[in-house]
């Protein structure tokens, strides 16, 4: 094992031990204890097939979001917008998947998945491009981003293809609708969980392959790490950014698919309840290593059915300040632990 | 109820600078925070935090002015963990943002159905006093009747004169502009680093308070974004206090407009207006305004 693995390693287990500590001191405070608060979560999840299956399938749209958001933070800039780019491009894909009802499945499903790609894309292309042209923070515009979005899928949502006093788009065919993985292991029964999750970590290994074993991969990385240097051995800067950016934003529409394909069967206004801000938590943790997003999710959703699961004794908003106090553990040790090797180094 | 004639309306435009309170309390927090080198994108979060814990202590303990000063002490210590994290140990300053959004969003909510068993709103409470002196001038009377609006009007010259004519105002720029050359004429630029965080958290417990106040309890998400207008307010201000004035009353011109368009019953859809601010601080951005320079060590970890 080599050094940098070693340092992360102790980084991100030393964070999660802060963070438990943390979780403890909180349920004590309000009287109850943090032993038996923490069995009834890991009873839930784990000696459970169909809280298993809740947690892989909450699993499933952040290892989609994170991946996309991970091609982004390589290239060394941000995206705080997935929220809103994963919103348009799932809005459109169930509206395709309702007006070409009447072809064969594997038309629509592919017809789906490029569709939402794109137009989740174009959505992560704008903000990189006002970035390269005006030089115009993508931050904020990715922010703004996100609730020009959201109003405007809630305008066309409302005004046009809702379903009557409701916030939802029509139901897609029942034959579309993506196979439960309970219909060949029935331990996952009554669960959401469907083949999805299995395409999400086809995604996560390739999004892995991209990123550390590919030309393309290294030149995202050469950008992110020196753009300066990247640009003097002849790479083209830009192009690259703006490829990232329109992969990472399509890829985060997947987390639609796991939705409608896999759910509900259409679009629901706030069906995305946050993943696009959870996902850069994902990441973060993940140090944006694609493979490492698998484990990272699987902790978040975790956390948020386990949240579900002891609603009863404490309040299940105690997994938000978790994921908050997770972040933030993940970076100050980090960091402390980066310098304290560098210093005996 | 005709719509052109209510928006040229004097009630329309006391609306209008009235509801420019939290933009330039939240603007100018951000403002100082950047000046001194820091980008703080958790403005959004810091008046969550606020506008929360002033309503709870409030309630608690039936005091308005013990939920205010307990709203500000804790935002001026969640704002010395926010120094904690960006300064000294020197962490990337947009992800601890994002982090301290999340957490604040976090233990609101939590609390919230800890303590209310809501997880909408708390009960009523009596909001800040109102401010009598100006009731029997028609206009002013209802702009300046609280005293967080005056205070925000006072606060365009007073960050204006700290910020430029003081010399606390230039070493704080200097730790944003260039911290080594600062360093090395002497300026603690750390020291001043966090006392610009401080003045951000300051500032944003106002706003939020305000808010909390101007509906008589808290709910979630009634920030509601403005956090983040404000950080445009102060992007399209050009991080100029005058300015940034100016960019708030746009903004807060929009939201006036929304509600009058909500109360009127006009056939423009509501999400339509609602995308307006955030769709003209893009075009703005994008090369209506000209280049906008932040603070050149913005952003850097010093």
């Amino acid at each position: 094992m080599n050094l940098k693995t070693k340092i992360n390693l102790i980084s991100v287990s030393v964070s999660l031990v802060i963070t438990l500590l943390i979780f403890s001191l909180i349920i004590l405070l309000i009287g109850q204890n943090p032993a038996g608060i923490l069995s009834i979560i890991l009873n839930d999840v784990f000696a459970t097939g169909y809280g298993m299956g809740q947690t892989l399938f909450k699993a499933t749209s952040l290892i989609f979001c994170a991946c996309g958001l991970a091609i982004c933070f390589h290239v060394a800039l941000f995206n705080i917008g997935a929220e809103g780019q994963l919103n348009a491009g799932s809005f459109v894909i169930a509206l395709v998947a309702v007006y070409f009802a009447d072809l064969p499945f594997p038309i629509v499903f592919l017809f789906c998945l490029v569709s939402g790609f794109i137009v989740s894309g174009i959505f992560g292309l704008i903000p990189a491009y006002i970035k390269i042209k005006k030089d115009v923070s993508e931050v904020i515009t990715t922010i703004m981003f996100n609730f020009i979005i959201l109003a405007l899928v809630n305008f066309f949502l409302l005004d046009f293809f809702a379903v009557k006093s409701t916030m939802r788009t029509e139901k897609i065919s029942e034959n579309f609708m993506l196979t439960k993985l309970s219909d060949f292991m029935p331990f996952f029964s009554g669960s959401s969980l469907n083949v999805s999750f299995i395409l999400a970590l086809a995604v996560a290994v390739i999004s892995y392959i991209l990123i550390y074993k590919t030309k393309f991969g290294y030149e995202l990385r050469a950008v992110g790490f020196n753009k300066t240097a990247s640009k003097f051995i002849g790479l083209n800067v830009n192009k690259i950014t703006l490829i990232a950016f329109f992969a990472g934003a399509g890829l985060t529409s997947l987390s639609g698919i796991n939705f409608i394909f896999g759910y509900k069967g259409f679009y629901e206004m706030g069906f995305s309840s946050n993943i696009g801000f959870t996902a850069i938590a994902v990441a973060l943790l993940a140090k944006n290593n694609p493979i490492g997003i698998i484990f990272s999710s699987l902790l978040f959703s975790i956390l948020e059915y386990g949240g579900l699961s002891v609603n009863q004794q404490v309040p299940k908003e105690i997994m938000l300040v978790v994921q908050g106090v997770i972040i933030l553990a993940i970076l100050s040790v980090d960091k402390i632990v980066n310098n304290y090797f560098e210093r005996r180094l | 109820m005709d719509l052109i004639s209510s928006i040229v309306s004097l009630t329309f435009i006391a609306q209008v600078i009235r509801l420019m309170t939290p933009f330039y309390l939240g603007a100018s927090a951000a403002n100082f925070s950047e000046r001194g080198g820091v980008i703080n994108i958790s403005i959004e979060g810091f008046m969550n935090l606020s506008a929360f814990s002033f309503a709870v202590f409030s309630i608690a303990t039936g005091s308005i002015l013990l939920g205010f000063i307990m709203a500000i002490a804790i935002n001026l210590l969640f704002s010395l963990l926010f120094a904690y994290f960006t300064v000294k140990l020197k962490l990337d300053q947009i992800v601890t943002g994002v982090g301290f959004n999340l957490l604040s969003a976090g233990i609101t909510k939590f609390l919230m159905v800890y303590i209310f068993k809501s997880s909408s709103n708390t009960e009523r409470f009596e909001g800040l006093p109102d401010l009598n002196f100006f009731e029997s001038i028609p206009i002013l009377g209802s702009i300046f009747s609280d005293y967080i609006t005056i205070f925000t009007f006072a606060l365009i010259f007073i960050s204006g004169f700290v910020l430029f004519k003081t010399r606390f105002g230039l070493r704080l720029r200097s730790a944003g502009e260039n911290p080594w050359a600062a360093e090395s004429l002497g300026v603690n630029v750390r020291k001043y680093k966090v006392y610009g965080i401080l003045i951000s958290g300051f500032l944003s417990a106002l706003a939020g308070m305000w808010l909390a106040s101007n509906q008589n309890s808290y709910s979630d998400g009634m920030i509601a974004g403005r956090g983040y207008i404000a950080l445009a307010a102060m992007i399209i201000g050009k991080w100029k206090p005058v300015n940034i004035f100016f960019a708030c009353l746009m903004f807060s011109a929009f939201e006036a407009l929304e509600i009058s368009l909500q109360v009127s019953g006009t056939d423009i859809p509501a999400q339509l207006i609602q995308m307006l601010p955030y769709l003209i601080t893009v075009l703005v951005l994008i090369g209506f305004i000209g280049k906008t320079r932040p603070p050149a060590a913005d952003g850097v970890p010093y």
